[in-house]
């Protein structure tokens, strides 16, 4: 039976593995890249194992509830910090976008990394690994140790590869992230020092330092401070204005990672950390989480609708769509929930498709105003067909992913508050509006500049029609991924199995 | 003395003796195998305190596990360092026997700062490294720089060597011993000319740690030393005097006035040091800015020396040590006649000089305190005994200093790999001695941040 084997370090490990059999490939730009995909689609293989096989998974009852898989060793018992890995149905779901995304972004960029290559697909393969830590750890220090690991592979990818004001960006980016975490890193350790307090036993473990008896007020501090990290990873209004300039800037494959994982890591350390352990903190705090991803939603909407660069009205859209699952798990509510939790694999898969898509136009055309396109129906058909799915998807035409997301959050969020529910549904409009701007202007309408475009490679029409299956799929039957966050959504709102 | 006292001071015998033994083979065969003599005897010391663990105690030293480990540490730092003097002492003229056997005189004089048992002691092992330096500081004789830097160095550190001395004759004054065995029962009841003293021995350890207020040689001295001296200064330096200032922390006794002093130095280092350095255009001032603000973390750990706190700044500074050797490391090895200064001189040399690019990039990701570099586990132990000890406020403003400083060390490595070159093509590739001296602190600075807790577990030993 494969699960003897240390499965989950397989999946950190494997990618890293990876990096070294770059090394003697380093100046063969022609060989690395196919040893990297290999190496992801190997990845991808095993995480599709592994959700193939979730349910045959013995469940660990007796050890973790909800949970298929527990790797556990000690690390660095001077602290108390263990290397404790666990896989449940939510952390599932995010490992299997993870080398989804990165399969995608790795054959995204093919041809546009010409140079330095070999640098470029071992920053990507580290930062693989370095997500699927954050998405399985379950021992805070470990996780907060991916959690910044993840971010010095993107920081170089902006900053060698991007475009435009690119150093600029970096930083930002790395600055908003780092001012977040480093907040989070003390309130982890004083978070360690009360249960030792009350305990004797000093550890980072989630499911220890879920026992821990926390009064009201500490738990608000704390809560701040975890709360200030993933807010600005989500991003959350007014924290978001590291995301545009990031995802303009960076190059395409950067842009689909950002999008697709990068800010899926703020939620997902809400819904694993933050809520589970200040549970009245994040009550308290829940009026002010609705109103901030509220005003997220309707601004980025607005802003979204006055950019001229593509690639930027996609960055806010991203906000306004994570806006959503900011709801969700404001609502703290089953369906809600995995409204939330599905979203999130929903956006990464739909804007992942978008920042390709923009990414192709640019390889093309050197350029991503909008007023220099128009009349691509008929010069590009396939592209533009493609360009039209992944709009309508992204603003939740039924049947495709997103809008089983949307629906999921605000039907659960109508039981819990009403008033956040029917605003939300505003930005649903919004959505519309700027979304079909876009595609009016980039798709239709007349020619303005005398272009010459080609159609799709083999390559882009396989990237897209793979999106495009994932996204049908998962719009029209996502019951089984459903099941597969049931279990795990009941246990996080306080129902039973 | 007895054989086995003998055996026990070997090292610094080895070191001390070997200085002289430089210094007479240079003026018998000048130009003969002088940095490799004096590496081969460094090494001794390191294995000889490695590996046969005496303890001895005689008048003036006390040999402990705590001492060895130091001896151990000074003599990794001091290899490292004339690892990496011997391509850059060639390259831009510095040569005759006088490098190689002050840095031995330097090692000595800092394995006795570490193995003191009386303030005289103490005082010698620190001036004796001190004055090496200055030497050392100023070894390029025609450097106008580095004059100028010798010369700051000489006037502020016989300024703090007068205060120290101050201090300690005050003490000898109030108890009519130097032991500080005798010292420490005399603080149970400190009087005020007690007091005075160990504050004044404070302030001089200060200096030699260049916590602000009283660090503000350190930029002009870094800057104008040569890149392989600042190395050894930034780092083999402070771990020893950080060693002195904690044989004579139990002076202080329960003195509460002590955490304000020590609280004080933490947040005006972490503040100065940080904020400065954001304003250089010299990497080497800006680096020496950071070390500042680096050694007001470890004020900041003294601070919560009753939580762990000795463990994470004999930690931290030890990271901090890996870290330094790496980046001054990288420096002198990009440095031909002349030395690159300026960090736009810093543009593309990532891809134009692989392993110094590495090797700086780690060190400032280290020194920033970015997972899974080293610097991260030192920081994570400093907050770590700041929280237990209660010092929220203050382990705040540290993490928020960090912040600030994450900025100053992100701008290195974005001149290294995301600025083009000036000019392209490769650089004279690194001699095998700064090849081995690199890698080796570059790899402890990943190593120790990947798998730290041997070293941990080694500290809380000696620490007893």
């Amino acid at each position: 039976m494969l699960t003897e084997y240390p499965l989950l370090t397989i999946l950190i490990l494997l990618p890293l593995a990876g990096c070294l059999a770059l090394l003697p490939l380093w100046n063969c730009r022609v060989s690395a890249r196919p040893v990297a995909l290999g190496v992801a689609l190997l990845e991808l293989v095993l995480s599709a194992w592994l959700y193939g096989s979730w349910r045959e998974l013995t469940p660990l009852q007796a050890k973790l509830p909800g949970y298929l898989l527990v790797e556990d060793a000690p690390w660095i018992p001077a602290f108390g910090i263990r290397y404790t890995l666990g896989l449940d149905g939510i952390s599932l779901l995010m490992v299997l976008l993870t080398s989804f995304t990165f399969c995608i972004a790795l054959l995204v960029s093919w041809n546009s990394i010409k140079e330095k290559t070999a640098l470029f697909l071992t920053l990507m393969l580290t930062m693989e690994a370095g997500i699927m830590g954050v998405f399985l750890a379950l021992d805070l220090a470990l996780f907060y140790l991916f959690w910044e690991v993840m971010l010095i592979p993107m920081f170089f990818l902006i900053g060698i590869w991007g475009h435009g004001r690119k150093i600029y960006s970096t930083i930002k980016f790395f600055l908003f992230t780092m001012f977040g975490s480093l907040l989070m890193l003390l309130a982890i350790i004083a978070l360690q020092l009360l249960h030792a307090k009350q305990t004797g036993i000093t550890t980072f473990g989630l499911h220890e330092l879920l026992k821990t008896q926390l009064p009201a007020d500490t738990q608000l501090w704390l809560f701040a401070a975890f709360f200030l990290a993933f807010a600005i990873k989500f991003p959350l209004f007014p924290l978001h204005t590291w995301l545009p300039d990031a995802h303009t800037d960076a190059p395409t494959a950067g842009s689909v990672v950002l999008a697709g994982l990068l800010l899926k890591t703020g939620s997902y350390g809400l819904i694993r950390f933050g809520y589970p352990l200040f549970p009245l903190a994040a009550q308290t705090l829940t009026p002010l989480f609705y109103t901030l991803a509220l005003i997220g939603i309707i601004y980025a909407s607005l802003v979204a609708f006055a950019q001229e660069d593509m690639k930027r009205l996609i960055a806010y859209s991203s906000i306004a769509h994570m806006g959503y699952v900011a709801i969700g798990i404001a609502a703290w509510q089953p369906v809600a929930l995995s409204g939330s939790i599905l979203q999130m694999a929903n956006h990464g898969v739909t804007t992942g498709a978008l920042f390709c898509l923009v990414g192709m136009l640019d390889e093309r055309a050197h350029t991503r105003e909008i007023a220099a396109f128009g009349g691509l129906w008929g010069k590009i058909p396939q592209y533009s067909f493609f360009f039209l799915f992944f709009s309508l998807a992204s603003l939740g035409l039924p049947g495709l992913n997103n809008f089983v997301g949307e629906f999921l959050v605000l039907a659960g969020t109508m039981k819990k508050a009403p008033l956040v529910a029917a605003l939300a549904f505003i930005g649903i409009v919004l959505t519309l509006i700027y979304t079909v701007r876009l595609v009016q202007e980039v798709i239709f309408q007349e020619e303005r500049q005398p272009l010459a475009l080609a159609d799709l490679t083999p390559r882009e029409l396989l990237i897209l029609a793979v999106l495009a299956v994932v996204d049908v799929w998962m719009g029209v039957h996502p019951a089984p991924l459903l099941d597969l966050i049931h279990g795990p959504v009941q246990l996080l709102t306080g129902g039973g199995l | 003395m007895s054989q086995a006292d003998v055996y026990a001071l070997m090292p610094l015998l080895i070191l001390a003796g070997g200085s002289v033994l430089v210094l007479l083979a240079g003026a018998l065969k000048p130009g003969g195998y002088l940095y490799e003599l004096a590496g081969a005897l460094i090494t001794a010391a390191l294995l000889w305190s490695l590996l046969l663990p005496d303890m001895a105690v005689m008048p003036g030293l006390t040999i402990t596990p705590f001492s060895r480990f130091f001896w151990v540490f000074l003599d990794a730092a001091g290899l490292v360092a004339l690892l990496l003097a011997t391509g850059y002492n060639r390259r831009r003229g510095i040569t005759g026997e006088e490098y190689p056997a002050t840095l031995l005189f330097a090692l000595a004089g800092m394995g006795a700062a570490c193995a003191a048992s009386d303030l005289l002691m103490l005082f010698l092992g620190l001036e004796a490294f001190t004055f090496a330096f200055y030497i050392l500081v100023a070894i390029k004789r025609d450097s106008v720089k580095g004059g100028e830097a010798g010369l700051k160095y000489l006037l502020n550190g016989t300024l703090s060597a007068a205060i120290m001395g101050m201090g300690m004759a005050l003490l000898y004054a109030a108890t009519g011993t130097l032991k500080l065995s005798g010292l420490a029962l005399a603080a149970n009841h400190p009087e005020a000319l007690f007091l005075a003293g160990t504050c004044l021995v404070l302030l001089g350890m200060a200096f030699k740690l260049s916590l602000a207020p009283a660090h503000l040689w350190t930029a002009d001295v870094y800057q104008g030393a040569p890149a392989p001296v600042t190395a050894l200064l930034s780092t083999a330096s402070k771990g020893a005097s950080l060693a002195a200032l904690l044989l004579v922390l139990p002076l202080f006794g329960a003195w509460h006035g002590l955490r304000d002093l020590l609280w004080a130095l933490a947040l005006f280092s972490m503040l100065a040091g940080n904020f400065a350095a954001l304003r250089q255009s010299s990497l080497k001032r800006m680096l020496a800015w950071s070390s500042v603000g680096q050694m007001g973390y470890v004020a900041l750990a003294l601070v919560a020396a009753p939580s762990g706190g000795l463990r994470a700044a004999l930690f931290y500074i030890v990271v901090y040590a890996t870290a330094g050797l790496a980046a001054f490391g990288a420096l002198s090895a990009l440095s031909d006649r002349f030395e690159p200064d300026r960090l736009d001189d810093y543009r593309g040399l990532g891809y134009r000089c692989p392993l110094a690019g590495i090797s700086l990039a780690v060190a400032m990701f280290s020194l920033a305190g970015i997972p899974p570099t080293a610097g991260f586990i030192g920081k994570f132990g400093v907050f770590n005994a700041a929280l237990r000890q209660g010092e929220t406020t203050l382990a705040i403003i540290g993490i928020l200093a960090a912040l600030v400083a994450v900025f100053f060390y992100l701008r290195v490595v974005v001149m290294l790999y995301m600025k083009p070159a000036v000019d392209s093509g490769e650089l004279r590739s690194p001699g095998f001695s700064e090849i081995i001296a690199l890698a080796v602190a570059t790899a402890a600075t990943l190593l120790l941040g990947i798998y730290p807790q041997p070293l941990l577990d080694l500290l809380a030993k000696i620490l007893i």
